[in-house]
């Protein structure tokens, strides 16, 4: 991607000061993050690296309790006040967001990367009109004149698609549709280089949710926004995402191209998932069961934590985490029966290098 | 509306993996000659409530036509899927067979009687033993206060079933076991805060069987839970379909859990049926525009190919509210196919061949040559 | 396919002993843990024992004949809290007066309390007609003046029945208070209830009782009354405050009885000694400390209980 056409390049707003131009845009090694709870910490996020580039739209999937949405959360250390990052470094432009205190992490929140909640559509003040719930981190935010910041809120509406003179109605004056996609105008307004969207289209109805997933994918277009959907939907992420990570119990499963990942599964967790789901373009009419449930991430088991659920499980994954193996497609699984597969660059060294030439 | 090809074959690679086998589904012991349930031009129309003044004259500023003149029927043994967006009339439609909900119009017969209107608490409580709902959210259908025996009993103490409180208990142990809750009495005693959503569904279910329904409603049964939660039940449910003989009125948003479940599935818009039949002919070759439109914006764990995204039908706008039913087909300003007779007239359902019915000025001429639409 | 594993057990384990004991036991350590609860508790104690047993603290009720003491005497030489114009020990009437105070206290709760539970969730749970007309009757009583209604009542009932008759053992003058009380104060507590009621009947349980065939009368019974037992009880708590209280002022005003020495009687004898203007103190501020503490207590326990006992939703995923 040439710099004109990368979001960096129509930004409004300047990079931040520390800001490497040349580094990916997210880089996240070995992720832990660990809640501290009155019987025992829980390992909710256990050495979790991914990437995200320029334009990247990032599907992070997987059932309830997998991470997915503390991962997202950590990322701008927004955890609740039992939880914390244990260690791994969250590489935003080259800067590592970890390491920084509440103050210096404000200037990444919103400003560089935003997150939409689940539910944030009903989250909306009910007594403040929409115009200027999005005009508000305009002028809070970025210290914009009340004049500017309220233009620029009728230009994020209309950008996704709620016509400019609605800027004085109030939530409930609006339908779910719209007010998701007021929802999405704020987390637009300060020009963020990465969207996180936590479970965006789950309350809404199916064309709905069509008509949101559109749009998405034509903001991505036009401001060359950065995506990162977390869902349990795995359909949701077949249709609008680049890539695919498939978490359980805290570590990634397998990641990759979502149209490799989907079409050919190697992990046997993402097998079962994706047979557990209706799948309305083949004649598949039979939804698979896995037995069992997550483990208690208080005391995972050791070695791979989906072992006790596995059909394929050898004795070494009760024994041994099994390492990170990647294949030529760009497709990362973590499981003992492809760890001695034959595989150029295997191991957290390869994701790097695999990550800058772009997966 | 393309049919999405199947997957292409998988690499070399996953030949290290055999790919995990699906159960596979028997097929089910419908009895076509047995009509258990048929609405007739069922209308469920809420006044909407003026201020003061309306209401000592008793006039109703307009009215929420929910459910406006349906007709369904549903064999013995059947899966029928009712399938709808929000505001379509489906829950209405479930709400009013159980009689949780009046209708204000229509007919209504159950295995040959008619029971639109159930003089008498003793034939109410005879349509309620062979007639019972599985509601959608397993966290608010359980009274917090009450143990589980508590629940799945309180049919049995209503109705007067059971010969002694021994014999009460027997069938309340029974309906958890056959609901998949073993061992059934360490979860009589609990309460449902010290289950989980699944669990709790699985208790929601065996209150709904305890007195030995013929026909069960289930409302978005599965639509609180986890995917994997999920899987369990639906699989329940269709176990109990084959072992009791039940027939299901299965309420869904989620076309392809429709069509995984559903022998047969209507589409309602706003408080109509705008098509019906064998789902495979449904999903496959929908002659209504709504319903095709339905089946390409419905997502599916399968990477869209190049330009298929474009074959997408996205609508604009959303549903509109029932206060405010567009005149002549109620689907009209949203159609893609719209002509002028559709702003005029409402069409009716027509026969398309194989069973299937389409509520669409298009389909009035009849069966196609079957193949993609 | 069934599951072939057998679905994971309940989330929690059984607890040891009987499901009532397990609840009741968690209940109490939780109101114990927290600070008004114990110290509400504790100030209820100690005014229950008095008021259950007054004879083991200080003997039995002096009256004007048995009083030993001198007229007006400050605290000291074996009386505490001194003697009142008639030299009865004022520390022996104070403990007396708790029982008379809490007891009449006690009824016109128990009143309150049934009225408005039954009038709230009745109200709450049939709606339409019924709802509006209770409503309109609930209205006209809140709107009452406790002091005017007394004022105006205690004559009328007196002449009708006579001061000095007895209702169960029960004065004619208690009697007209602890009416007085009941009315002024039922409408509040219906309100409260039938708020809470109207919540719980749209809840999807609700909707499940019906759908088995479960008729009105039964549901207000078992699935809305134990969900709002919680509002009930705290509200009965909080009245029972009020009651002291009113109680207290209408004796103080004269509307009591003087044959049965509460608080606020004995501040009403204290008045009518001219206590104040005599200095006195020792005559007017046992009771009043008494009923400031009782109210200050009742109101620390129902708060803490409204706190504990508001019904949770439950754990959800």
């Amino acid at each position: 991607m040439t710099e004109d056409t990368t979001q960096r390049g129509r930004r409004q707003w300047p990079l931040p000061k520390l800001a490497d131009p040349k580094a990916p845009l997210l880089r996240v090694e070995d992720l832990a993050v660990r809640f501290r709870m009155p019987n025992g910490s829980v390992k909710a996020v256990d050495g979790v690296s991914f990437g995200l580039d320029d334009g990247e739209a990032l599907g992070i999937a997987g059932e309830s309790g997998c991470g997915k949405t503390t991962t997202a959360l950590s990322l701008v250390h927004l955890l609740p006040a039992n939880g914390y990052i244990k260690r791994g470094r969250v590489e935003l432009f080259g800067i590592d967001l970890v390491p920084k205190t509440e103050t210096q992490i404000a200037r990444y929140r919103w400003r560089e990367i935003s997150i939409v909640f689940q539910g944030a559509m009903n989250a909306l003040n009910p007594v403040q009109r929409i115009g200027d719930q999005i005009a508000e981190p305009i002028e809070v935010r970025l210290g914009q004149p009340r004049e500017s910041s309220r233009r620029r809120a009728g230009e994020l509406l209309e950008l996704v698609g709620i016509p400019r003179q609605r800027a004085g109605a109030y939530p409930h004056e609006l339908s779910g549709g719209m007010r998701q996609r007021a929802i999405i105008a704020m987390s637009l307004a300060c020009d963020p280089a990465i969207v996180i969207g936590d479970e965006p289209t789950t309350a809404l109805d199916v064309m709905v949710q069509a008509q949101i997933l559109q749009l998405l994918e034509q903001l991505r277009r036009d401001l060359g926004l950065s995506l990162i959907l977390i869902t349990h939907d795995l359909s949701v992420i077949a249709e609008t995402c680049d890539r695919a990570m498939i978490m359980y119990a805290g570590r990634v499963a397998e990641e990759g191209p979502s149209r490799r990942l989907f079409t050919a599964p190697r992990h046997p967790y993402t097998q079962k998932l994706l047979s557990s789901f209706p799948n309305i373009r083949t004649d598949r009419r039979t939804l698979e069961v896995i037995p069992g449930m997550p483990p208690d991430l208080r005391k995972p088991p050791p070695g791979c934590r989906f072992a006790p659920r596995c059909p394929f499980a050898m004795p070494v994954c009760t024994e041994v985490v099994p390492p990170e193996v990647r294949f030529s497609d760009g497709v990362r699984v973590a499981c003992h029966l492809y760890s001695d597969a034959e595989a150029p660059m295997a191991g957290a060294a390869g994701l790097k290098a695999a990550g800058e030439t772009g997966a | 509306m393309t049919n999405r090809q199947d997957a292409p074959a998988v690499v070399a690679d996953t030949e290290l993996v055999p790919a995990s086998v699906a159960p596979v589904i028997e097929p089910p012991g419908i009895e076509p000659g047995h009509e258990l349930l048929r609405l007739e031009g069922l209308q469920v129309h809420f006044p909407i409530r003026g201020g003061f003044l309306d209401q000592v004259r008793r006039r109703a500023r307009g009215y929420v036509r929910a459910v406006d003149g349906i007709d369904l029927a549903i064999n013995k043994g059947e899966i029928l899927g009712l399938v709808g967006e929000s505001g379509s009339g489906k829950t209405t439609t479930g709400r009013v067979v159980v009689k949780l909900t009046h209708q204000t119009g229509g007919r209504i017969v159950f295995d040959g009687q008619d029971v639109t209107t159930l003089w008498g608490t003793g034939n109410l409580r005879a349509y309620r033993r062979r007639v019972q709902l599985i509601f959608q959210d397993p966290y608010e259908t359980l009274n917090p206060k009450h143990t589980i025996a508590e629940f799945v009993g309180e049919p049995l103490e209503v109705n007067g079933i059971g010969t002694s409180r021994q014999d009460r208990e027997q069938r309340i142990l029974a309906a958890l076991e056959t609901a998949g809750l073993r061992p059934a009495a360490d979860f009589a005693g609990r309460f449902p805060h010290e289950l989980s959503g699944g669990q709790r569904q699985r208790v929601v279910i065996a209150g709904a069987l305890v007195m030995g329904p013929d026909l069960v409603v289930a409302d978005e049964p599965v639509s609180m839970l986890d995917v994997s939660i999920r899987t369990e039940l639906l699989h329940l449910m269709l176990d109990l379909r084959r072992e009791r003989g039940l027939t299901y009125l299965f309420i869904t948003h989620d076309l392809s859990l429709a069509w995984v479940l559903a022998d047969r599935i209507a589409v309602m818009y706003l408080g109509k049926i705008m098509e019906i039949g064998p789902a495979e002919r449904v999903i496959r070759w929908p002659r209504n525009p709504y319903t095709q439109a339905l089946v390409s914006v419905s997502p599916s764990p399968d990477p869209p190919a190049e330009g298929e995204r474009a074959a997408r039908t996205i609508l604009v706008g959303e549903t509109p509210d029932a206060a405010h039913i567009p005149p002549g087909c109620r689907f009209h300003p949203r159609c893609p196919l719209v002509f002028d007779r559709c702003r005029v007239d409402e069409p009716p359902l027509f026969d398309v061949g194989g069973g299937q019915q389409a509520a669409c000025w298009l389909a009035e001429g009849g069966e196609i040559e079957p193949g993609p639409a | 396919m069934t599951p072939t594993t057998a679905p994971p057990a309940a989330v929690t384990p059984a607890r040891r002993g009987s499901r009532a004991g397990g609840r009741a036991r968690d209940f109490a350590g939780r109101f114990l843990s927290r600070n008004d609860g114990r110290l509400g508790l504790l100030i209820l104690v100690v005014f229950g024992l008095l008021a259950a047993f007054p004879d083991v603290f200080v003997g039995k009720l002096e009256t004007a004949t048995t009083a030993t003491g001198q007229s007006l005497q400050p605290p000291g030489g074996g009386y505490l809290f001194g003697t009142d114009e008639l030299g009865r020990d004022v520390l022996n009437m104070t403990v007396h007066g708790a029982r008379i105070s809490m007891t009449i206290g006690l009824m016109a709760t128990l009143i309150t309390v049934l009225l408005g539970a039954v009038v709230g969730i009745v109200a709450g749970y049939v709606g339409g007609k019924t709802d509006t007309v209770l409503m309109r009757i609930s209205d006209f009583f809140l709107v009452l003046p406790t002091i005017v209604l007394a004022i105006i009542l205690a004559p009328v009932i007196l002449d009708i029945v006579g001061a000095d008759a007895e209702l169960f053992g029960i004065r004619a003058t208690m009697i007209v208070i602890v009416v007085v009380i009941g009315l002024t104060s039922w409408a509040t507590t219906a309100r409260v209830i039938r708020s809470q009621v109207l919540s719980i009947k749209m809840r999807m349980f609700v909707d499940r009782a019906r759908v088995v065939g479960s008729g009105p009368g039964r549901i207000m019974r078992r699935h809305v009354l134990p969900n709002v037992i919680n509002l009930i009880v705290a509200q009965a708590v909080l009245t029972f405050a009020v009651a002291v209280f009113t109680e207290t002022t209408l004796a103080f005003i004269g509307l009591g009885d003087p044959f049965a020495p509460s608080w606020g009687e004995i501040l009403n004898s204290a008045q009518g000694a001219g206590a104040p203007g005599l200095g006195a103190w020792w005559y007017i501020a046992p009771p009043a400390i008494c009923v400031v503490l009782v109210v200050l207590a009742f109101t620390l326990v129902g708060n803490a209980l409204d706190d504990i006992l508001n019904p949770r939703s439950g754990a959800r995923r």
